[in-house]
């Protein structure tokens, strides 16, 4: 099966949320509260156990490409959809100790909610953040790409419901290709700090869910050098372990006292 | 409700302030808007929010890494007790490991969300999971501990044979084997996250939880009667090595290290670092032969080391909120060390 | 609308937000696009990623300005001094497209001697009579009546302005009788009469009093008057920042004045795109729920003018010249669909039972009256006038007025429980036990559960179809008005009083489906299309409605949606080109850009192939081409009228503005305008500087202030109120918040009533990003959350700095997430031709801090109102 992927693009974002809102109403997910951030307008904050789509709203002292914008000083304000990164290696699926957590027909990874016990560990886990335990049904949640909608031939309710194709859905490599394109063609425009986020070189091993920004990753709060911290498990065990043969050495010489 | 409080004009001030008295900065600083500070790269995040997720644990859960340590090292020494014939300490360390392999698992299975669904922990085996590792180890110690108390109550009433007294060692080894994984895998646990704190820390947890076991096992023993030798010399080890890690915290002053070091948490860390080491270890240097003395360095060292599991959570839960921590790590600022 | 009205010839978009994309320069302001029309904003994002330009000029830096390649900040209020400047820019460096102007305006048209300007009476064109506040429009006339030395009917009166989509009642302006200049250089000219007008609109004005500098000014300039001529286009895109002000259909005439003066009317591309709200409020004024018009934009009959036989009404209304000599067809039409055969000849069809306007009927005139007393009952179907009407306090207190007032809504909302959950009643100026009057809540059905028909802001009509029966009691629209209406027929049988043979006459026989007797919705819509009165057959549209007596149409400018059994082209959904053929029916007659025939040359030929829309085709002798000709099929480009023709006959081939009596789109508005022919800058009605071109006419003086104790005004400049505020939406709330701020998923999005301060404003009141903030105008008091945002900015003006507030008014006392209403603040006001209220560019006080609570928020703002 070709894998599912997204393509957020925030040169085309305007930030109406509509993704948001699909997503809740698809899914059925409760709300998160009604506290005011003073965030720009912002008002959701991160991801979350039910938030999975996400829209950020960035004010910032730099120049938008050509836009005549800022009047003394340069300024933009830009917009952009975060999601769950649906993770090539994905640091919840190695953490869950359930076995809750999978990779789909679609190579998207999926939390079965009748398996999942709420043990908490990939939600510390995400290199980005993203899953986390619902405390009322107390169990791990996050996006779904849509598991179902997929399985009947339909696209996620996000790209659905974006009025300007700013998330785009398809097949991972064609998406990768168009991120290139769309890359080159801003840079054209005069959008300097044009990229793509897509850790392909991390231990992440690259997402499913890749995106094209304006600027840094931690202007997003995307880390800049994802790692999946599995790669620590064999530093971790080996501390373990000659921690353990020391303290039967320990024990050992106790005895021999 | 309003951004991080770092980012105010107020902080700015007393940041001139401070470079004006002291002639430096002990911080990294903040760089509002056209200011001529340098920037370090990872400065910049969303609007100071954190990146990560918070743990979701709740108290039981360092309670059980304490447990859980006590318990897989008791059963340790009673292992190398059976191997010296010291009696009394085999008992004692088995049903130690046993009673804490009861408390354990309730504790851990409180804390799921899903209570009821804790079976699900033993639907997979994952070696790649520590908490799938941590689960059947839990289980497989359990079982073992259980049946050595058992299989050595029986003996001792004198219903032994050859193969009970083979079914015990054999349960033995295996509550002793399991009882290490038992002791050393939570640290692995928080080592094999993204919480920064414990990452970066995943080479030092697992001899700080170790030590923390394999002292408050001895401690548990000594409350029980056991002032002997042997808990003496372990209960000095086990303070000593708590002593230096606390030192090599402090030393180190690392910008990951901070919720260690720093607010609320960096006190209940020294506390608890305080009570298991230095407080521990004098009491047990200068006033060994008293027992009272005795007494008091276990109970330092039990509570030392109960607070101390607590505020490695703790720690874990405030690292998580500092995007800075993250990104520093990820990429080192150009001038300002992210040591 | 009366502004494209009187401009164009009808009051509606010219285009579509899909035909943006073959733009090449968008300008967007008055309009937050990108978040009230986040789905029509695709098509800016492509023209933008097709090259154009998007250019967004407003108070605030929203984010529709995100999206544009220039974004200027505007003083609010001050935007007829900014398109003034661009038309002044167009003119004086000659960048008109100049043989559109000269064949498909009225440029050329020489004025009379007797018409006199704002430039030559310092602020108000000749026929000011200040007595009694109104023009007589009559020297503003030019063509047959003129010459013909009769007295015009006074041009303002209680009509307001939406008849006839506002192309004005009154004698006609016949091309045929007039004198032009197709040099335009004749001092009197249409062309040079605007170049004097808007001669000392220059940058440096703008720069003054806009607060826009020339450099920006002049980038704007040049890049959306580039957009024109025969291989380029520019549209405008305009909301209720143009609307809600007391000039609002003049600021739309200015955009309208620059649009034919770069020849973008009615081409791929160009065309204003008046962005109307949500759902069908364009549909809402095609089958009206504005008192002055009936359905088709017929005007009501105002009692005594016009209203004494259906004659005189007729004469009144119907042009000589111009489509809208089909007038009395499409009246006797309507009649004949109203009464059924109740309407004969010798009755005048019924004509006499329709109401008369006898005064002020528009929302604020009827709220005002309700205050008074004399208003005894009132039906709110799908409003809240308690959070969404101007001078929301008034209206509260108002409808405590009332006898009994009947609310029909998916909730329980503001207007519903004002008495008893009301600011009024918390502070004690209203107590329950003391409200007379009687509140039936009736639940109403939801889109999703009925049957019925959307006219979005292209005109364009969209059935929906029921998907699940509504829950309980709640009903939809049509069966109640339906039932209600079968009971009071039932009741005035026995009572056979005058009064009630009209309502007795009213054809009322839709057929009733379902458990719940449902009247069949279809029917209706093909009763609107219109038929054959004898055989009851469709029409296939307005072309087949008669004056005799033999058709009946509901709403002639729909006619052609239901052409036969079976086929409800509104309910088609197989769109075959970019401007959605054969998706729903665009009205009129699914012509999707109006007054195309000005895509073509005067002689029939595309103005060029890039931008080619309908074309003569020589061959079969008729108008072919992408989209349905808005011209007479077969009328040759060369076609000249004999000297005595009438209607469409009158008009030349090459003359696109087919509802205008003389075929040409009017720079200079004859009539139909209450306020003047041209655009003049006037400041709000409050405002924080005197008008720089007209020290004696600070406003507009045609605009009603409706001035009482509960509905005052602040001076202009006034040192209690230093600021300027202007209301907004948010993409994440719907108007009232009453369907938004009920729902979980919206609530979140926006949960608290906040205000746009920039950070110079915050710190000189010493504001914190996320605290509380008090504001005050004349009419009220309401604290909000702050959010202190570089996206709002100070502004130079005549000197001195002028602070702007961004205020959305979602919020009320009701709902999942609740907050004072913005409207509590704004006055009831009225301009002169929509009677829509001034919410943009007003006066108010912000200070840091929550407002006092209960009685004692009174007391906090009168003490502040006493300052001086």
């Amino acid at each position: 099966m070709p894998i599912s992927a997204f393509l957020t693009d925030a040169s085309v974002c305007i930030g109406c949320k509509a993704c948001e809102v699909a997503c809740k109403e698809w899914n059925h997910i409760p709300d998160d509260g009604f506290a005011w951030s003073g965030q720009s307008y912002d008002n959701t904050q991160a991801l979350g156990a039910s938030t999975w789509r996400h829209v950020l709203f960035l004010e910032e002292k730099q120049p938008m490409g050509p836009q005549l914008a800022g009047i003394e000083e340069p300024f933009r304000w830009q917009f952009l959809s975060d999601v769950c990164k649906h993770c090539e290696n994905a640091g919840c699926l190695e953490a869950c100790p359930t076995g809750a957590i999978i990779r789909t027909e679609f190579e998207s990874v999926y939390v079965q909610p009748d398996v999942c016990n709420g043990c908490g560990y990939c939600v510390v886990s995400c290199p980005f953040g993203v899953v986390d335990k619902n405390h009322d049904v107390g169990t791990a949640f996050k996006c779904t790409f849509c598991y179902d909608r997929q399985r009947d031939g339909l696209m996620p309710a996000c790209a659905k419901a974006c009025p300007t194709k700013s998330i785009r859905f398809g097949e991972l490599e064609e998406l990768r290709r168009e991120a290139q394109v769309r890359i080159k063609e801003l840079q054209d425009r005069g959008y300097n700090d044009a990229q793509t986020y897509d850790p392909t070189g991390s231990s992440v091993g690259g997402t499913h869910a890749i995106f094209v920004i304006l600027g840094q990753p931690e202007a997003y709060n995307f880390p800049p050098a994802p790692e999946i911290p599995t790669i620590h498990l064999k530093s971790a065990w080996g501390s373990a372990l000659v921690s353990a043969l020391g303290v039967v050495l320990v024990v050992f010489l106790a005895f021999t006292r | 409700m309003a951004a991080d409080p770092q980012f105010t004009e107020n902080r700015l001030d007393a940041l001139r302030e401070e470079a004006a008295r002291t002639g430096k900065v002990q911080d990294h600083g903040i760089a509002p808007g056209g200011s001529p500070f340098p920037k370090p790269a990872s400065a910049v995040s969303y609007h100071g929010n954190p990146v990560l997720k918070p743990p979701t644990w709740t108290w039981q859960v360092p309670l059980y890494f304490f447990v859980g340590g006590v318990a897989g090292i008791s059963a340790v020494i009673a292992l190398v007790a059976h191997l010296f014939g010291n009696a009394g300490l085999i008992r004692a360390g088995l049903w130690v490991g046993f009673a804490g392999a009861l408390i354990s698992a309730p504790l851990l299975i409180a804390d799921l969300g899903r209570p009821a669904r804790f079976l699900n922990m033993l639907r997979v085996f994952k070696l790649r999971s520590a908490m799938s590792v941590g689960a059947w180890t839990l289980a497989g110690f359990s079982s073992a501990a259980g049946l050595a108390v058992v299989c050595h109550e029986l003996i001792l009433a004198g219903y032994g044979n050859d193969f009970l007294l083979v079914l015990e060692w054999v349960a033995e080894i295996s509550a002793g084997l399991s009882g290490l994984i038992l002791a050393s895998y939570t640290s692995v646990l928080l080592g094999v996250t993204a919480i920064p704190v414990w990452s970066e820390n995943r080479k030092l947890v697992p001899v700080v939880f170790l030590a923390g076991g394999l002292g408050s096992a001895a401690a548990v023993l000594e409350l029980l009667g056991f002032l002997v030798p042997v808990t003496q010399f372990i209960g000095i080890v086990a303070s000593a090595v708590e002593t230096l890690v606390a030192i090599l915290i402090e030393l180190r002053g690392r910008y990951v290290d901070r919720p260690l070091r720093e607010g609320a948490v960096g006190w209940l860390t020294r506390a608890g670092a305080a009570l298991a080491g230095p407080t521990s270890l004098l009491l047990r240097i200068f006033s060994g032969h008293s027992s009272v003395a005795r007494y008091v360095a276990a109970v330092c060292f039990v509570i030392g080391a109960l607070i101390s599991r607590y505020a490695w959570i703790v720690a874990g839960r405030v690292s998580s909120r500092d995007p800075q921590a993250l990104f520093r790590i990820q990429r080192p600022a150009p001038n300002a060390a992210a040591h | 609308m009366p502004g494209l009205g009187t401009s164009f010839g009808r009051g509606g978009a010219t285009t579509a937000p899909s035909d943006l994309v073959n733009s090449d320069a968008i300008l967007i302001m008055g309009s937050n696009m990108a978040e009230n029309h986040p789905v029509g904003f695709q098509w800016v994002i492509e023209a933008r990623e097709r090259g154009a330009k998007v250019i967004h000029v407003d108070p605030r830096f929203s984010r529709t300005s995100a999206m544009a390649d220039i974004w200027a900040p505007l003083r609010a209020g001050s935007d007829i001094l900014f398109l003034g400047g661009l038309i002044h820019y167009v003119l004086e460096n000659n960048k008109d497209f100049r043989e559109y102007v000269i064949h498909y305006t009225n440029a050329s048209i020489i004025l009379p001697e007797e018409f006199k300007d704002t430039e030559d009476l310092g602020g108000v064109f000749s026929g000011w009579d200040a007595k009694d506040r109104r023009y007589d429009g009559s020297s503003w006339l030019y063509g047959a009546c003129v010459q013909g030395g009769q007295a015009a009917p006074r041009s303002a009166g209680p009509h307001s302005g939406h008849h006839k989509d506002g192309t004005g009642t009154g004698a006609a302006a016949d091309l045929r009788d007039c004198e032009c200049d197709p040099t335009l250089s004749h001092p009197r000219c249409v062309y040079q009469v605007v170049k004097r007008h808007y001669a000392r609109y220059t940058p440096e004005l703008v720069e003054r009093f806009c607060g826009v500098s020339r450099e920006r000014f002049l980038k704007i300039a040049e890049t959306f008057c580039s957009a024109s001529g025969p291989e380029k286009t520019g549209a405008i895109c305009y909301a209720l920042g143009w609307t809600q002000q007391s000039k609002g259909p003049q600021i739309i005439r200015a955009a309208s004045i620059l649009q034919l003066l770069l020849g973008n009317i009615g081409r791929p591309g160009g065309g204003i795109l008046a962005l109307r709200g949500h759902a069908s409020i364009q549909g809402s004024t095609d089958i009206p729920t504005l008192y002055d018009i009936l359905p088709g934009y017929l005007p009501m009959p105002n009692l005594g003018l016009d209203s004494h036989n259906l004659a005189d009404y007729v004469a009144t209304h119907r042009d000589p010249t111009g489509w809208w000599w089909n007038f009395d067809k499409y009246i006797v039409s309507l009649l004949k669909a109203y009464y059924g055969e109740g309407a004969k000849k010798e009755n005048d069809w019924g004509f006499n039972w329709l109401p008369r306007v006898t005064g002020d009927h528009s929302h604020q005139g009827y709220f005002l009256e309700m205050l008074d007393g004399k208003v005894e009952g009132l039906f709110v179907m799908g409003q809240n006038p308690a959070v969404a009407g101007p001078n929301s306090r008034l209206e509260r207190k108002a409808l405590s007025k009332l006898k009994w007032l009947v609310v029909r809504d998916l909730v329980e909302l503001e207007t519903a429980s004002f008495w008893y959950d009301s600011p009024e009643v918390e502070r004690g100026e209203l107590r329950p036990e003391e409200i007379a009057t009687e509140v039936f809540l009736l639940p109403a059905a939801g889109h999703a559960e009925k049957d019925g028909c959307f006219t979005n802001t292209q005109r364009l009509l969209q059935w929906h179809q029921k998907a699940v029966d509504p829950p309980g009691d709640a009903r939809n629209e049509t069966w109640f008005m339906y039932h209600l209406g079968r009971r009071l027929k039932e009741k005035a049988k026995h009572d056979p009083r005058p009064r009630n043979a009209g309502l007795s006459a009213l054809t009322w026989d839709y057929s009733l489906e379902g458990t719940m007797q449902e009247p069949k919705v279809e029917e209706v819509l093909q009763e609107i299309n219109g038929y054959a009165v004898a055989d009851h057959n469709l029409v296939s549209g307005f072309n087949e409605l008669k004056a005799d007596g033999s058709t009946a149409c509901g709403c002639w400018i729909y006619s052609g949606v239901f052409p036969r059994l079976g086929e409800n082209r509104a309910n088609q959904r197989n769109s075959q080109d970019l401007w959605g053929h054969g998706w729903g029916f665009a009205w009129p007659a699914d012509r999707r850009i109006l007054y195309n025939r000005a895509s073509a040359r005067p002689d029939g030929r595309p103005w060029s192939e890039r931008k080619k829309l309908v074309w003569w085709d020589e061959q079969n002798k008729e108008w072919t081409g992408l989209d349905v000709p808005d011209f007479t099929r077969t009328k040759a480009p060369n076609y000249q009228p004999a000297k005595h023709a009438q209607g469409d006959e009158a008009l030349a081939g090459d003359k696109p503005f087919i509802l205008h009596t003389d075929g040409t789109g009017w720079i200079f508005a004859p009539k139909g305008l209450a306020d003047g022919p041209l655009p003049t800058h006037y400041e709000g009605l409050e405002a924080p500087v005197s008008n720089p071109l007209y020290p004696d006419q600070q406003s507009n003086p045609a605009a009603m202030r409706d001035e009482r104790p509960e509905n005052r005004y602040a001076s202009s400049p006034d040192d209690r109120f230093p600021y300027v505020m202007s209301t907004y939406r948010l993409t994440e709330h719907h108007t009232s918040g009453a369907m938004s701020r009920m729902l979980p998923h919206l609530a979140e999005l926006q949960p608290e009533f906040f205000c746009e301060i920039s950070p110079e404003l915050a710190s000189e009141r010493g504001i914190e990003n996320g605290g509380w903030v008090t504001l005050m105008t004349a009419r009220g008091i309401v604290e909000a959350r702050a959010l202190v945002t570089r996206r709002m900015r100070p502004l130079l003006i005549d000197g001195k700095m002028v602070h702007q507030v961004g205020v959305p008014y979602h919020w009320g006392y009701r709902g999942l997430v609740k907050g004072d209403s913005a409207n509590d603040l704004v006055a009831i006001s009225e301009e002169p031709n929509v009677r829509i209220m001034e919410a943009k560019g007003i006066l108010c006080d912000v200070s840091p801090g929550r407002r006092a609570r209960g009685k004692a928020a009174l007391d906090q703002w009168n003490a502040h109102l006493g300052r001086k």
